[in-house]
């Protein structure tokens, strides 16, 4: 465990050298959320609601998805992707630490170090510019943030099984990219699918993307009911489960290949 | 030894021709990427799509723009994005050639440094980008009933080349500031998706400060909206008509000459690598 | 051929503070300093000279040939290649370089060697005739021949630097800068690059200039040393007359025949135990056969040697960080 606290510090560090990468990115994340702001509140300009949510819970969306998008960003796939094409994959496995535990514990400290530097400042920023985020009903707190675990859990292991696939294919920056678009899209991160015909929204719920950042989005603007936001946590674990169970399937079989194969 | 412009153009087009075949058959070094940018990139573009017919649908037009004009709009942006991607993609990634000293190459070539940045490192793979671009445009002038004379594809073609010039202007401009940070900045991402809200919708749909900021200051607005809204006929309150194409067109020699020039005093801080 | 007046290279570097309290402030508050990596260099170089830049890591060679070739701004001063100053006409003077920088290849690593080759006739607008030429000789130093239908990535180090050697040349400049070019490579591959630098700049007359740490390739190459540490010039001249200023003495060896050793006026004795004495003595004071024949006429002597101040010796000094003594 030591190992990795150690690995999560120095990554930390590493995420602070260069600042005018934490400054440029706050002003871009600024300029998308205004943005976003904007575009919503044009298109709510004739309308008080639409699809049940209002303009204000709207605004509320789009600023905590700014908020939620910093602890999603993961690093994994490139590592994997970045060992397995170097070829130093084999020693890397044979080292007295899991490798994808060093991973984790890296995206882990990327994260803590990106809380300060990044969600912060954009929860304050869009705060003074936009609007106070406030949840709608302070009760639903413990379930925000169990869905914001889950959610954080379930986007790393997909994030980890698209790096898996450089295992096969030599070069995954295609896939990775493929990844990225279905997140962004599907996930409901810039526009939340209940603005989807109703078939489509059906079959998105059934798969595990929109647990990524819809559901923990509705649970704090108050979008449906607690038993509904309770049925579709469920929903949430057991992708979260389906996803570790392939995760260690996969991992074992692929630590296999490269022990024998050598990478 | 004076040389013409006709010669100096001859050479370059000279090194274009063999830097794309050099492209050409790296592509096919590696047939497995070719799948993989061939699912990625259309599967982008048509999910965009898709969602804003789905806004469309919950909200109505936007701004006055309906269904078939916001394909338009989008088959517009799309391919210039396309096109961007072809020549100026690697703009987003100078941070990491000037930290790892890639410059020092094109500086000792008999060549304009920026030109070799670019074509050198052509990304033919931006052509998977197109084809969506073209069938939703295509898809919206029917829509639209547009008329498709020779005059017509011409304005398409110059506003193309001014919307791209744009886009690539702004990817070197955000590129350059590594001469200055030294740090290997990569604001692709968030530039696409900025470029995305700005030009595949109406920007007469922000407050008007935006909008002044959009037209006169980063003037992503004539990437679509400007030159769109010319070819539809729809008013924008800045100027109209078949001219607006080429205003497009100056827009970008523009902003492409303001991002030549900004680069051209980053690269007199260049470091290279090492020490 | 190349002229190099008042040259000097600031940079600005970030102070770092080590720990996660000075990533911090580093973040905050971050701190610059100048560091002058070259300061008011100044010398002069003939054509079909083969020019060797030593000096320990940091010391500045890197920056100053980098500023030569044009790559880097110098902060004030010039350099001028065929009277042409490199950094307003860089295009032009550009022509007449070729460049092999060390680690970093020139070479398209997806494809084969010749699809670089291609590139570099039509960006140098090589003549046909001259590029088989080249090509031509190229092989014959080198054999390069068998490696042009190789993909560059499926190459060993030794054959890459190969390639970028013959793609340096292949537009016949005049003057050839090289940065490290012996770094990592093995015993074979360094005998043919020095050959490769020998024989161009015989065949070819082409002026060679190369950083270097490897004191094989100071020996047989560099015909003149410039020696920088600090970013200033520290010595500029043949080998031998550089080993002559650094350090103008010899050391005797005698060995006795018991422990009495004699003194001689014009040198001093820098060591005695046992049967064996050193003297040192200036090679203008006295020659060493001299010397061996006063001594030998006080007491007998029953063995000799010289012990000179080798390259490595004169290197060290040169660099500040070491005594003959």
């Amino acid at each position: 465990m030591k190992k990795y606290l150690y690995i999560i510090k120095t990554q930390i560090i590493k995420s602070m050298t260069y600042e005018f990468n934490v400054y440029g990115n706050i002003v871009m994340q600024t300029i998308i959320m205004i943005t976003s702001s904007y575009f919503w509140k044009a298109l709510y300009r004739n309308q008080n609601s639409a699809a049940g949510v209002n303009a204000e819970d709207m605004l509320t969306y789009i600023i905590m998805s700014s908020v939620l998008s910093v602890l999603l960003i993961t690093n994994v796939e490139r590592r994997i992707e970045q060992s397995v094409g170097k070829g130093t994959v084999a020693t890397d496995m044979m080292k007295p630490v899991n490798l994808f535990g060093v991973y984790f514990a890296e995206d882990i400290g990327s994260i803590l170090a990106l809380v300060f530097q990044n969600m912060l400042p954009i929860l304050l920023i869009g705060s003074l510019l936009i609007k106070v985020p406030v949840m709608k009903d302070s009760g639903d707190l413990p379930l925000f943030l169990l869905s914001v675990l889950l959610s954080f859990l379930i986007n790393w292991l997909i994030a980890a099984l698209f790096g898996m696939i450089a295992f096969t294919a030599v070069n995954i920056s295609a896939l990775i990219q493929v990844k990225k678009h279905l997140i962004r899209l599907l996930s409901g991160s810039i526009i939340p699918i209940w603005f989807f015909p109703e078939s489509v929204s059906k079959v998105l719920s059934a798969l595990p993307f929109i647990y990524i950042y819809q559901l923990p989005l509705s649970i704090y603007i108050g979008r449906g009911s607690r038993a509904e936001h309770l049925a579709q946590l469920q929903i949430q674990f057991v992708w979260l489960l389906i996803l570790a169970g392939v995760f260690v399937a996969v991992q074992r079989q692929v630590t296999r290949k490269v022990m024998v194969q050598g990478g | 030894m004076k040389r013409t412009v006709f010669q100096e153009l001859r050479h370059y087009l000279d090194v274009t021709a063999q830097v794309i075949r050099m492209a050409v058959l790296t592509v096919f070094e590696y047939p497995s990427n070719i799948a993989g940018w061939l699912i990625s990139n259309p599967l982008q573009f048509i999910m965009g799509f898709a969602i804003i017919k789905f806004v469309v649908e919950s909200f109505g037009e936007i701004n006055g723009w309906n269904y078939g004009q916001l394909a338009v709009l989008y088959g517009i942006s799309v391919i210039s994005h396309a096109l961007s991607m072809i020549f100026f993609v690697q703009g987003w990634f100078m941070g990491y050639f000037v930290i790892e000293g890639e410059f020092d190459r094109y500086l000792t070539r008999p060549l304009g440094v920026l030109y070799q940045f670019f074509f050198t490192n052509i990304n033919i793979f931006g052509i998977t980008d197109l084809i969506p671009g073209i069938l939703v445009f295509v898809y919206g002038c029917m829509k639209c009933g547009l008329q498709i004379t020779w005059f017509f594809v011409i304005q398409v073609i110059v506003m193309l080349i001014g919307a791209t010039l744009i886009r690539g202007g702004i990817y070197i401009l955000l590129g350059s500031t590594s001469f200055h940070t030294r740090s290997a900045v990569d604001f692709g991402q968030y530039t696409q998706e900025i470029m995305d809200k700005t030009t595949m919708y109406p920007i007469s749909m922000y407050p008007e400060g935006m909008q002044f900021i959009l037209t006169y200051l980063i003037p992503i607005g004539w990437v679509s909206f400007y030159p769109v809204s010319g070819l539809l006929g729809i008013e924008n309150g800045v100027c109209n008509g078949f001219v607006v194409s080429f205003i497009t067109l100056a827009v970008g020699v523009l902003v492409m000459l303001i991002a030549g020039a900004y680069f051209t005093a980053g690269l007199k801080k260049y470091e290279s690598a090492g020490n | 051929m190349i002229d190099v007046n008042h040259l000097s290279k600031d940079y600005l570097l970030k102070k770092k503070a080590p720990g996660l309290k000075g990533a911090l402030k580093g973040l905050i508050h971050p701190q610059f300093e100048v560091i002058h990596a070259v300061r008011d260099l100044s010398f002069h170089i003939d054509e079909g000279e083969i020019v060797g830049f030593i000096g320990p890591n940091g010391a500045g060679k890197s920056t100053t040939i980098k500023m030569m070739s044009g790559i880097l701004t110098p902060t004030e001063g010039s350099v001028r290649i065929n009277g042409e100053n490199i950094t307003e006409h860089r295009k032009t003077v550009v022509r007449n370089i070729g460049v092999v920088f060390g680690q970093r290849s020139q070479l398209n690593w997806d494809l084969r060697l010749g699809e670089t080759f291609e590139l570099l006739k039509h960006i140098y607008e090589i003549d046909p005739i001259d590029y088989e030429n080249t090509l031509e000789v190229m092989d014959g130093i080198l054999g390069i021949r068998e490696l042009i239908d190789k993909p560059v990535r499926q190459m060993s180090l030794g054959q890459r630097v190969k390639g970028d050697l013959t793609a340096s040349m292949l537009h016949s400049p005049s003057v050839l800068f090289l940065d490290e070019p012996t770094i990592g490579l093995d015993v074979s591959s360094k005998f043919a690059l020095r050959r490769f630098i020998k024989e161009i700049n015989q065949i070819r007359k082409t002026t060679v200039i190369l950083t270097t740490h490897d004191l094989g390739d100071i020996k047989e190459l560099c015909e003149r040393l410039i020696i920088i540490n600090h970013g200033v010039m520290m010595e500029d001249g043949k080998l031998s007359q550089i080993v002559d200023r650094i350090a103008p003495y010899k050391t005797l060896v005698a060995e006795y025949y018991d422990e009495q050793a004699p003194e001689h006026e014009k040198c001093e004795m820098t060591f005695h135990e046992g049967n064996i004495a050193k003297y040192r003595f200036m090679k203008k004071d006295i020659t060493a056969a001299e010397l061996i024949a006063d001594l030998s006429r006080q007491k007998e002597i029953k063995d000799v040697s010289i012990e000179e101040a080798g390259i490595d010796d004169i290197i060290k000094i040169a660099y500040g960080s070491g005594s003959i003594l």
